[in-house]
């Protein structure tokens, strides 16, 4: 077994594609009374999900980026932010990452306690 | 580092819905103010924002078309314009500023359009608070692993 295998390694790719997504979700709601602005967002998921099974690299190759969402309804003013959508994206992303987080560091107690540190 | 550029984002906006509040308090303030600096009425002000950073190039507008990844970035004030709707006309012949005719000039400020404006800027700022208090957790929680 690596040490730092396909998981470890997605997991660490999840924590940085949900930072960037809160930072997509934070400009978002900066904008939110910006005429003419597009909501921003990040998927990482579907590209994590189909990279996990091909294995570490191929994990490790899935680099998220900031993209303009196309399907957001845009409001009179041209600006396509919606804060009850933020709202509930920036909730539900804060959770991801706080859910990842937690697998992280139990994993990382596993093997701690494997190696002998307590 | 993502989390630390979502809390200067969420800054600017804080800023920017401040300087909104700002604005709204000087139009109440001046909403019967008939003799400014020149002399002329209060015309209301309002604050033009834009995405930060947002260059009119060639490039940035390709690139956004094409529905590129556009980097993120806050907001930023525009600027700060005067409403040219036209000033109200109210009759009032004992007024110190009224005309021949005793009709007054006075600011082209709604006091309903200005609440609503704080109530929008208000709701906003605390969304942008929000939004710092998650990153915030967020970042906490990446520190927490190494615990």
């Amino acid at each position: 077994m690596e040490l730092f295998d396909t998981t470890q390694t997605g997991l660490e790719r999840a924590l940085s594609g949900s930072a960037l997504r809160q930072e997509a979700i934070a400009s978002n709601i900066a904008n939110v009374n910006t005429p003419g602005y597009r909501r921003q967002d990040v998927d990482f998921q579907s590209a994590l999900q189909a990279a996990w099974g091909e294995g570490r690299s191929a994990v490790e190759a899935v680099s998220p980026a900031v993209s303009v969402d196309p399907t957001a309804a845009v409001r009179q003013d041209g600006s396509s932010v919606d804060i009850d959508v933020e709202s509930a994206a920036q909730s539900k992303n804060g959770l991801q990452y706080e859910a990842i987080t937690t697998v992280l560091k139990t994993r990382n107690a596993i093997l701690r306690s494997a190696i002998g540190i307590n | 580092m993502g989390l630390f550029d979502a809390i200067d984002v969420t800054g600017s906006g804080l800023s920017a819905e401040r300087l909104r509040m700002d604005v709204t308090a000087e139009n109440l303030a001046n909403a019967q103010t008939t003799k400014d600096a020149s002399g002329q009425p209060y015309r209301r002000k309002e604050v033009v924002l834009q995405q930060a950073g947002t260059s009119s190039s060639f490039g940035t507008v390709l690139q956004n078309a094409m529905g590129g990844t556009s980097a993120v970035r806050g907001v930023q004030v525009a600027g700060i314009v005067q409403d040219s709707t036209p000033l109200k006309r109210i009759y009032d012949p004992g007024h110190p500023d009224a005309d021949k005719n005793g009709y007054v000039t006075m600011p082209n400020v709604n006091t309903v359009t200005e609440m609503t404006d704080l109530i929008s800027s208000s709701r906003a700022y605390e969304a942008d608070v929000t939004a710092m208090q998650t990153a915030k957790q967020m970042f906490t929680k990446t520190l927490d692993i190494l615990r």
